[in-house]
């Protein structure tokens, strides 16, 4: 059987086989808001989250910042304006030379309360720096916190990379005895700017 | 009769402390899922949505399959038909072929065990790292998952350190994985700690991650709207598996398709409290197209999928999401194991999926459900997995796999509730096994009294004492 043979046979099959129909449901139900998101983000992203979160004010040095929370890191990575960075992500031409990298430095676009999730759209060319880096550091405006996962997702914005994804703290397994341990297979620790 | 389950799950039940701690482990998930499910005022809201979206979306699969297309080859992706697990194999071969590539590395997907790949890569030559640390510890010992979400969780500790020494990763690894972790002086090669341990298989897999030249993920979601493929994990290994390589591979179930984002923040917020009792998973990334310089190749399986479709009585657990909630909250599961079922999912959504696979094979399953329903009340999509369980079972005899004494039993019952003076002086007489000797009431043949004490029947049954104090007080 050919490729389009097999399409048309699954979706004949799936057409042959439906009963009854059912039509996409209403979703306006009452969903849960915070009175404060920003004290909410920030209670989870410290808590459940497991990452570390700072206050930045917009005289704040941030590379400054940067080294009081990750005084020991040698190579930093970022593409972001201003960040004092060893390795730039966009002039690298294989993702593994970002391997040896100490703390990443990536913006984040929107920021969940209820889960502590920060959407990172793709903005650079190699985006192995969001994963393999021993430590992130994400920069996040106060501006940008939701309260719920469906207001997330009514603001989250593609570029021509074709990837995002949504970081609630540092990779976790609880794969060995269901002990939790920080630092699977990704960054082993995160921490927010919250900027203005 | 015995049924596998039930003979298995006996070996099981041998070593009470392990019974103990596997049961209490995933209780203990049930009850951190509770937790979740009681700070949300719209819980039950959102699993009514869920189950309406499933319905749709399943319903009007065809046409969301086709929209899915045409999005995913308008983001730059190369989607694929695979209507069996054989064709499957051969698409993700010629695709890696194509590419010349030597090693895969994986993150979990259940739709790979489900299609026998990594076997399939094997004999070509191909060598496949599942990365999830759960799964790559369970191909380091050879074995199947035991859980759909945690597939490690049965392996203790020391089980995991002998392996990893065996593996030679404590040799390789290990003196870096100490650093920080382990007190200066302790000997890596005996350690057993959870974190070193983790660590030194977070650099073993970085290995892997650097030298793959194909990264392969299952999906937990794709979008038709947008062509998304989203991936959700916790450890980050899916990323790791799509960042580095150049080539993707997704393998996605054709049921697994959502409409679009409005329905997306519904499934993203139900399926970490579901699965592991988390208000999300730390990772919930989608991809639409292939990195800069790469290629990104989507497989939309069927295989038996779309005639599930068909059947009346089962085509609901189409809208399964994977979570494993239903396992979770089994009082069988928990005491009996992953490994006790004929099927490579276990608990109930395994116990249907494995009939619907192969009857034959499988109806040894539905014996491993005492019908307590909490399945039905946990699962996020509503799939009414014990009422399921129960429409199997009065077909059994149709199937030739009825227990032939529970079949003579029910005759026996049949006789005695149609003709009410037998009924009567059946039960007159009940009390006599009372007073019977342990030798003749606990034999094998009365599966009553197996692995538990024969009850004390009543020395006057109900229907006397309602015959002569009860009828008249209420009058």
């Amino acid at each position: 059987m050919n490729f389009m043979d097999t399409k048309e046979h699954i979706l004949n099959s799936l057409r042959k086989n439906v009963r009854e129909t059912y039509d996409m449901p209403e979703l306006s139900f009452k969903k849960r808001t915070f009175e404060d998101p920003v004290k909410a983000f920030i209670e989870t992203t410290i808590t459940t989250a497991g990452a570390k979160l700072m206050e930045i004010k917009p005289d704040d040095d941030i590379n400054q910042k940067i080294r009081e929370v990750y005084p020991d890191a040698r190579i930093i990575a970022s593409n972001i304006p201003g960040v004092e960075a060893n390795l730039n992500p966009d002039t690298l031409a294989e993702a593994q030379e970002l391997e040896k990298t100490d703390v990443g430095v990536i913006k984040g676009e929107v920021a969940c309360a209820e889960n502590g999730c920060v959407w990172i759209p793709q903005t650079m060319k190699e985006k192995a720096i969001c994963f393999i880096s021993e430590c992130l550091v994400i920069l996040v405006s106060r501006k940008n916190i939701v309260s719920n996962m469906h207001e997330a997702y009514e603001r989250i914005q593609f570029n021509d990379y074709g990837f995002g994804t949504f970081i609630s703290g540092p990779s976790k397994t609880a794969d060995i005895e269901q002990s939790l341990v920080y630092g699977a297979q990704a960054a082993r620790g995160v921490t927010i700017f919250l900027t203005d | 009769m015995s049924t596998k389950h039930s003979i298995a799950a006996e070996k099981f039940l041998q070593n009470g402390e392990r019974v103990t701690r596997h049961d209490q482990t995933f209780w203990s998930v049930r009850t951190k899922r509770d937790t979740l499910a009681y700070e949300l005022d719209e819980w039950e809201n959102l699993r009514e949505a869920a189950d309406k979206i499933k319905k749709h979306t399943v319903t009007h699969l065809a046409d969301y399959l086709e929209q899915f297309e045409q999005n995913a080859t308008r983001n730059g992706g190369i989607v694929h038909w695979a209507k069996d697990a054989e064709e499957y194999n051969q698409i993700v071969l010629k695709i890696l072929r194509q590419h010349e590539v030597k090693k895969v590395v994986k993150s979990k997907s259940m739709l790979t065990e489900e299609c026998h790949l990594n076997d399939h890569l094997f004999k070509q030559g191909i060598d496949v790292v599942e990365t999830d640390l759960g799964e790559r510890i369970l191909q380091l010992m050879e074995l199947a998952p035991s859980h759909i979400v945690m597939p490690a969780i049965h392996i203790t500790r020391e089980q995991v350190a002998e392996c990893f020494r065996q593996k030679g990763i404590i040799a390789e690894h290990g003196t870096h994985a100490a650093e920080g972790i382990l007190p200066t002086g302790e000997d890596p090669n005996q350690s057993s700690d959870p974190t070193f341990l983790t660590r030194a298989a977070r650099y073993h897999l970085r290995d892997n991650f650097m030298t793959a030249e194909c990264g392969m993920t299952g999906a937990n979601f794709g979008i038709a709207e947008t062509g998304d493929i989203v991936v959700c994990t916790n450890e980050g290994n899916a990323d790791m598996s799509t960042s580095v390589p150049k080539l993707h591979i997704v393998s996605m179930g054709i049921e697994k398709l959502i409409p679009n984002y409005e329905a997306m923040g519904v499934f993203q917020r139900l399926l970490a409290r579901h699965g592991t009792g988390q208000a999300t998973t730390v990772y919930t990334s989608h991809f639409r197209g292939p990195r800069p310089g790469g290629e990104m190749h989507i497989i939309l399986v069927d295989n038996g999928r779309s005639s599930i479709l068909g059947n009346e009585e089962h085509w609901q657990t189409l809208k399964c999401m994977r979570c494993g909630a239903c396992m979770n909250t089994c009082p069988v599961y928990r005491r009996t194991g992953g490994y006790s079922y004929t099927y490579f999912i276990p608990g109930p959504i395994g116990i249907n999926l494995g009939m619907l696979k192969n009857a034959d094979e499988n109806y040894h399953n539905l014996s491993a459900c005492s019908l307590c329903c909490s399945c039905d009340n946990v699962c996020p999509v509503k799939v009414d997995l014990s009422t399921q369980i129960y429409r199997w079972r009065q077909n059994l005899d149709g199937m030739h796999h009825a227990d032939a004494m529970k079949k003579a039993m029910s005759k026996g019952m049949k006789v005695i509730f149609e003709h009410p003076n037998l009924y009567t002086s059946s039960l007159k007489f009940a009390p006599l096994v009372n007073a019977m000797p342990k030798c003749l009431t606990g034999i094998k043949l009365n599966g009553w009294t197996y692995g538990h004490e024969m009850p004390v029947f009543a020395k006057k049954s109900f229907h006397e004492i309602w015959k002569k104090q009860l009828r008249s007080e209420s009058v």
